[in-house]
């Protein structure tokens, strides 16, 4: 009778994603493309304790939510595919077999995707569809930084939170 | 926190076929990427803007160009530089600082993005956000994926609220001799503030999955629905029209 | 001869009523997620309830009164992980073959916390999602959903969302989907609480009137409930206790820690230094989230004092304005008009919170870190002029006074556990002055009261929040009362 559990995946995902949206949307520094945020702290913190699939779709929709939301709805595509590609990637890099700890190789392989992603994401997407490259390019740095300080933040994060509240392997699916 | 998007109005947007609009909105962010002059990319822009001032009023228009200012700005400065050949405009010695084809560039870019952030903007301002969930329902989006956007929806206030009084107790918690505090106390008193909003959003999944399963979410039968879009009558008209606006703001422009 | 009126004809049916639930040698035990075995919750628990019966099951807090409802439910230990062992039977079919969601047209649940019950963004597509999910035809959905909504008097509430609803209104909410999903079973956890009156009234005459079959619990015995059940059960012992009605209540009191010695009585109070809090003329204005009510709510305070080692109560219905006045208090809002003063000096904000301790309702939002250590020494570590010696002792004192165990993992403690937490977590600081805000609201009398027993330790000044006169009568000398955000000295 304990086998359909679709509820507890719908609810995980559902609040994944108000998670990456209220992250996205509390701390703001404006800059060129939108804000500096911290959504890439809640959405490590997904990736290394929900696994692929919740962070890919939870990262992907709760940006896309968030620029929906603030009014920049014509950044939603974008930002539903670099982040969910970053939470999808950093997810199964550092995937468990077992109880055994991520080793600091993939912790770093995981830290370089990230930020590759994000950035190169960025600049990519938005030099076709939105600017051109030197217009892209600019906003690098923003980007590099944002994505290496959520990444830092993320990762003690998730620490933290399986200290504080143990039960929340239970919910992992 | 508040997730509106939605700003009250009477005008023809509003009585628009949502499937129909969003039909609309697509279509034309691809238009802005025709191979069409300056002059008519600038001008079908315009009109985008003057749709949007007639029915949304002025207040949504003033704010959402201010709210993209930012990045018009940066295009004004990095875009021209794009592109080096053409005739000059603007020469330090024999360097080249903006070429005119530089310039149409970056106006070209500019006009584009207004144009689709406006479209984007007016689609959610006129349309109630259930009712876009409704007309995605309608192109098949599956319904476990709208629930999760409604859920998230009902949880991002919830989630915000609880974030706001975790940081306002941290405050209250500073000890008597505590004063200015440095970049990176600041940022380590972050961690616990973050942690612990992520602590009370993760207790709350069980009792969401469980409110779901006892409302029913899990029963075979199909479900009915309590909205549907039926209070607007003309659909299909809508739909031409989607269709005819594009073309006709194409095959238009000789005319102009 | 006359045939018999119809009522007479099912006359034995109604002497062998049938069961609509029965629970039989029921054993449950929560997941352990620390090193600490946790005791169970139920050892043998057996209960009854026949078709159309009106029960009140009365279980102090925390004592596993909510994790009934909930393995009823089907959702426990689905979502809830324990051990389970025992029987339920629900109208005769047994339970661990059924779905939670088979249950939908069989028996509903009212939560005593509602904000967990919410799943729609607005007030009838809430009421409605239930009705959605049986696949109801439209038309008879959206009689079901108006009817209910007019009952529960949530017409103007109808496109709001659940956060710009107040407590009671979100109760009335479940009780709106309770009705439009007519379900032969209700389960309600604590349904009073929350209400006015006059809903009250309306939910009583509702379990009077209607063939149901109604399950109350409730952590509180409440004059109303005087006539309206059948039975009157206790939850004690891990078993369900069944006897008459006086033995019940003496013995429900004596399990809630009524009949001990009030803690205030003989706990001194140390008054290092005499201080006094003072407020003149404050004017503070809020909106109200809500659309609806674009009304905006304003408070006056034209005077209010508290000097150290007293204890004061302020008692006001929701929305009256306590906790704006509390924010106001510890510095988090400033008032348009009027000063808050300590001693004669005027205070605003950062050095208003460092005199003013301010306990939220919910401990979970003040509490921050993975162990009851942590928790306590962090305020402690970053006052620089203490050593780690020091630091140390003082935690482990402060523990032992508040009963804490240091490596306990706060998250998976009990709610009267956290609720003490929070309390030392205030009691280190060493503010002169504290506002507790609803402390009773889970908590037995006793707990409270030694709470605040613990925390005047040091001489401290105490407002004490609270909607619940008789707790306000058994505690002070001196009280407020709030009506409409005016102030009125009692």
């Amino acid at each position: 009778m304990q086998a359909n559990r679709n509820a507890l995946k719908v609810a995980v995902i559902a609040v994944l994603t108000a998670v990456v949206v209220v992250f996205t949307m509390i701390v703001r520094i404006p800059t060129a493309k939108g804000y500096l945020n911290l959504c890439d702290v809640a959405i490590m913190f997904i990736a290394f304790t929900f696994g692929p699939w919740s962070a890919f779709i939870a990262a992907g929709l709760g940006t896309a939510l968030a620029d929906l939301i603030s009014g920049y709805a014509q950044w939603a595509p974008i930002s539903f595919v670099v982040h969910g590609l970053e939470g999808l990637l950093v997810a199964l890099i550092v995937m468990k077999k077992g109880d055994e700890p991520v080793s600091i190789f993939r912790k770093a392989l995981a830290a370089v995707v990230c930020v590759a992603t994000v950035s190169l994401g960025y600049f990519a997407l938005s030099a076709l569809f939105i600017s051109t490259v030197s217009v892209a390019a600019a906003e690098l740095p923003g980007n590099i930084a944002q994505s290496a300080v959520g990444f830092a933040l993320g990762l003690a994060v998730s620490a933290a939170v399986k200290r504080a509240y143990p039960p929340v392997s239970s919910l992992a699916w | 926190m508040t997730t509106n998007t939605f700003v009250a109005g009477t005008g023809w947007l509003y009585r628009f076929d949502p499937r129909a609009k969003l039909l609309l909105m697509v279509l034309m962010c691809v238009w802005f990427f025709l191979p069409v002059s300056l002059i008519e990319l600038s001008t079908v822009v315009i009109l985008v803007v003057l749709v949007g001032l007639y029915n949304a009023g002025w207040k949504l228009v003033v704010r959402t160009f201010l709210s993209i200012l930012p990045m018009l700005i940066f295009m004004v400065i990095f875009s021209p530089f794009n592109v080096r050949t053409g005739s000059p405009l603007i020469q330090i010695k024999s360097f080249t600082l903006i070429t005119e084809q530089g310039l149409e560039q970056a106006l070209r870019l500019m006009s584009r993005f207004i144009g689709i952030t406006y479209v984007c903007t007016l689609l959610f301002a006129t349309t109630p956000m259930h009712e876009v969930m409704l007309a995605l329902r309608w192109y098949r989006l599956p319904y476990r994926a709208s629930l999760v956007v409604t859920l998230a929806f009902t949880y991002i206030p919830f989630i915000s609220d609880s974030f706001s009084q975790i940081s306002e107790s941290h405050r209250l918690r500073e000890a008597d001799d505590e004063t200015k505090k440095r970049f990176f106390t600041r940022l380590k008193d972050l961690l616990p503030t973050l942690t612990s909003a992520l602590v009370v959003a993760l207790r709350s999944i069980p009792n969401l999955a469980m409110s779901l399963e006892l409302r029913g979410f899990g029963l075979e039968n199909r479900r009915t629905s309590f909205h549907d879009l039926s209070s607007y009558p003309y659909t299909f008209t809508h739909f031409v029209v989607s269709c005819m606006i594009p073309l006709a703001l194409w095959f238009g422009r000789s005319i102009f | 001869m006359e045939p018999l009126p119809s009522d007479l004809m099912s006359f034995p049916a109604k002497y062998k009523m049938a069961t609509a639930l029965s629970i039989n040698n029921l054993s449950f035990t929560y997941t352990s997620w620390t090193q600490k075995q946790l005791e169970p919750l139920f050892t043998d628990l057996s209960l009854e309830l026949k078709e159309g019966s009106k029960t009140l099951l009365l279980a102090p807090f925390n004592k596993g009164k909510t994790t009934l409802a909930k393995i009823i439910c089907g959702v426990c230990p689905k979502y809830f992980p324990g051990a389970l062992s025992g029987e339920i039977q629900v109208f005769g079919k047994d339970l661990s073959t059924l779905e939670p969601w088979d249950l939908l047209s069989q028996c509903t649940y009212v939560a005593q916390n509602p904000q967990e019950q919410f799943v729609s963004t607005s007030v009838e597509e809430e009421v409605a999602f239930p009705l959605e999910s049986m696949g109801m035809e439209v038309q008879e959905m959206r009689s079901r959903v108006n009817a209910a909504i007019q009952t529960w008097g949530l017409h103007d509430l109808r496109s709001s969302s659940e956060q710009e609803l107040s407590g009671g209104e979100r109760k009335r909410v479940l009780l709106a989907i309770m009705q439009a999903i007519d379900a032969p079973i209700w389960l309600l956890d604590e349904a009073f609480d929350d209400l006015d009156q006059k809903w009250r009234d309306q939910l009583k005459a509702m379990i009077q009137n209607e063939k149901k079959t109604v399950l109350v619990l409730a952590s509180r015995y409440l004059e109303e409930f005087n006539d309206l059940f059948d039975s009157v059960l206790l939850l004690d012992e891990k078993k369900v206790l069944q006897a008459s009605v006086s033995n019940v209540l003496s013995q429900f009191a004596h399990l809630c820690g009524d009949d001990l010695p009030n803690p205030l009585h003989h706990e001194r109070c140390n008054i290092a230094q005499e201080k006094t809090l003072v407020c003149a003329d404050l004017y503070a204005e809020r909106v109200r989230v809500s659309t609806n009510t674009a009304a905006k709510f304003n408070l006056e305070i034209k005077d209010f004092s508290l000097k150290s080692g007293e204890l004061v109560t302020l008692v006001g219905p929701n929305g009256s304005g306590k906790s704006t006045f509390s924010r106001l208090l510890c510095g988090l809002d400033a008032p348009l008009e009027g000063a808050i003063s300590v001693d004669g000096k005027a205070l605003v904000s950062k050095q208003l919170s460092k005199k003013v301790g301010y306990l939220f309702q919910s401990p979970d939002l003040q509490i921050f870190l993975p162990t009851v250590y942590e928790e306590l020494a962090w305020s402690l570590q970053r006052n620089s002029n203490l050593k780690r010696k020091e630091i140390e002792q003082q935690v482990t004192e402060c523990a032992s006074l508040f009963s804490l165990d240091l490596s306990d993992t706060p998250t998976t403690m009990s709610y009267p556990q956290r609720k003490a937490l929070q309390a030392a977590v205030y009691y280190l600081l060493d503010r002169p002055f504290y506002v507790l805000d609803e402390l009773d609201s889970a908590l037995t009398y006793q707990a409270a009261l030694s709470i605040i027993a613990r925390l005047r330790h040091k001489g401290a000044g105490i407002l004490l929040i609270t909607h619940d006169r008789q707790f306000a009568q058994m505690v002070t000398t001196r009280s407020y009362t709030i009506q409409d955000g005016r102030l009125q000295a009692v």
